[in-house]
């Protein structure tokens, strides 16, 4: 594996669940710093510059939202959050600020690990970058950016303007959560109380048209109160960029 | 304030209300006789419908004037030179007092009660936490001494076998600890739940992804509504009351062969039903087990929790506006079924 490892850090005070994380990514072939608060994080991060972040929102001595936003400043590596279930409203704030995505504790080993590899892969390819004949590819799930064509096993599924330009703004982001507010920017060019209730009907129409049912819906994700997540792309020529990965 | 206007208007109201009758009646009786009496019952009542003591003893100084003023001789003037008015006065002052004190003490005694039952509620809950968090915890620490004393002699297969129950345990605990937090969350005084307008079907959508990730191999049948509809709710507090109703229907519905979640609308109202055919509610026991009461945790499966789930679906529910019932399904079975509003109610 040589040198060429991502270099994680893990800002966590619980002294268990950092060296489980530790523990866990280690043994997936990343290299590992870990800081216990948020003025050692940041000291950690400025020292090593870390591929990627991995950051407990409730830590003792600063506020989650303050350390993303000060990482930012100098600093577009992907920062995912750790939260508590039903802080829905903590969630979209450290979205709001920079964070990349985040994963709700309890979480399982697999899910993290799929956030992580996802987070790592959209800041390496710079995403939003769909050239011309680019695809998309996730199960049955396929993406023509170039024709604006999207098909769900095999069969082409007519979208209007709008629902096409969600489901192209989701494929891009794949893998991570969008929130409501950030879909509505990127589709309406900004946000207004009845924003999110378009968005959700136009998402009710797209897995209409999708043909998924409620609790098959294998492309994307409802994250509730929250936003909408793609699912992760198989690769194809997306996975040319994450060869440092494997 | 909005206290005080209200009591300034009960006030004003009830000596208006003895004023008008006085003056109405006063050709057909001896209004000298009965305007006392009358005044005094309006300063009882005065003192009864408001809080503390400041409005009956107010409403007492009125009734002193206008008795003295109006009803008594000589008529449309004071005159306090009378010992028959003083003593009139000093009378209703005394059962303002009386009144007033009587009253806040009621009130005090009440909630004490209510205090009282809410303290036995907790203390419940509190019991049956705690015998269904000691039994996962007991073989999670068993079975990490095993390990950790007899490294050497357990060959891997044992190991692993050990550390995938103390996963599963861990995981349950997990689950069960989600369940108190939203307790704690909904019935801490005076937290406003924090509603969004949901859609129904990515609600239903997250349960079934939910449900699905602890029991891949049950199917359940979803009947909701063709239509877009979206119900003003705390999601994920909704979410786990289904999942736990779900959850629950798995653990005891004993011989079941269908699970079914339906929603439909009723007027005003999102009716959201668990439907099992399984082997039904325990013998006059529906009630107890919403209330979280039920002692019988101990005598099923050592996983049950049923006691915390259904109690903390109840409470979830009611925190919403809503009730959450369990009745006996046609044919055989048991169906949990709760209501929410559709829309938000208009003060928010």
């Amino acid at each position: 594996m040589g040198n060429n490892r991502f270099k994680l850090l893990i800002v966590e005070d619980e002294a268990g669940i950092a060296s489980f994380l530790e523990a866990l990514l280690k043994a997936n072939g990343y290299q590992v710093l870990t800081a216990c608060s948020c003025s050692a994080g940041l000291s950690l991060f400025a020292s090593h510059m870390p591929d990627l972040v991995i950051l407990d929102l409730g830590l003792p001595d600063r506020d989650g939202a303050d350390f993303i936003r000060t990482v930012r400043r100098e600093s577009a590596a992907p920062i995912v959050v750790l939260s508590a279930r039903s802080t829905e409203p903590d969630k979209v704030q450290a979205l709001d600020a920079g964070a990349n995505d985040y994963i709700t504790k309890p979480f399982g080993n697999a899910e993290l690990l799929a956030r992580v590899r996802a987070a790592l892969r959209a800041a390496r390819q710079g995403e939003a970058q769909a050239g011309p004949g680019a695809r998309f590819c996730a199960g049955g799930l396929a993406i023509d950016y170039e024709r604006r064509l999207v098909s769900v096993d095999g069969r082409e599924v007519k979208l209007t303007q709008t629902e096409y330009n969600i489901v192209c703004f989701l494929s891009l982001h794949a893998g991570r959560v969008m929130t409501y507010a950030a879909i509505a920017r990127a589709i309406w060019g900004g946000t207004d109380a009845g924003s999110t209730k378009k968005l959700q009907v136009n998402m009710a129409n797209i897995r209409k048209k999708f043909g998924v049912r409620p609790g098959g819906n294998p492309y994307i994700r409802n994250e509730l109160g929250v936003g909408y997540r793609m699912a992760d792309g198989d690769g194809g020529a997306k996975n040319a960029a994450g060869n440092k990965e494997d | 304030m909005r206290n005080a206007a209200r009591s300034i208007l009960l006030m004003a109201l009830i000596l208006g209300a003895s004023f008008g009758a006085m003056i109405a009646l006063q050709h057909w009786f001896d209004i000298q006789a009965v305007a006392p009496m009358t005044f005094v019952l309006a300063v009882f009542l005065v003192s009864l419908v408001t809080s503390g003591y400041a409005w009956g003893i107010a409403a007492s100084l009125v009734s002193v004037l206008a008795v003295n003023f109006a009803f008594t001789f000589p008529y449309f003037q004071l005159n306090f030179s009378l010992p028959e008015n003083m003593l009139s006065g000093v009378v209703m002052l005394f059962v303002a007092v009386m009144t007033s004190a009587l009253t806040t003490r009621l009130k005090k005694q009440q909630r004490m009660r209510a205090e009282s039952e809410a303290e036995t509620m907790r203390a419940n809950l509190l019991r049956a936490v705690s015998h269904d968090l000691r039994t996962p915890l007991t073989a999670i620490y068993g079975s990490c001494s095993t390990i950790v004393e007899n490294y050497d002699s357990l060959d891997k297969g044992q190991q692993l076998q050990l550390l995938r129950q103390v996963c599963a345990d861990a995981s349950w605990l997990n689950r069960m600890v989600e369940n108190l937090l939203s307790i704690t969350r909904v019935s801490g005084s005076g937290i406003a739940l924090d509603k969004t307008p949901t859609v129904l079907e990515e609600l239903v959508d997250a349960v079934l992804v939910s449900f699905k990730a602890h029991f891949p191999g049950q199917t359940v049948t979803v009947e909701i509504p063709e239509a877009f509809i979206t119900i003003p709710m705390d999601p994920m507090l909704i979410q786990q009351v289904l999942v736990n109703l779900l959850e629950n229907a798995v653990r005891h519905a004993v011989g079941m062969t269908r699970l079914t979640l339906r929603v439909t609308v009723q007027g005003a109202r999102a009716v959201f039903e668990v439907i099992d055919n399984g082997c039904g509610l325990p013998a006059g026991g529906a009630d107890s087990l919403l209330r979280g009461e039920s002692g019988r945790t101990a005598v099923d499966s050592r996983r049950s929790g049923m006691g915390i789930g259904l109690s903390v679906c109840s409470t979830i529910v009611r925190a919403h506006g809503g009730q959450l019932s369990a009745l006996p399904t046609p044919g055989g079975g048991a169906t949990f079924r709760f209501w929410l509003d559709l829309e938000e109610e208009a003060h928010g």
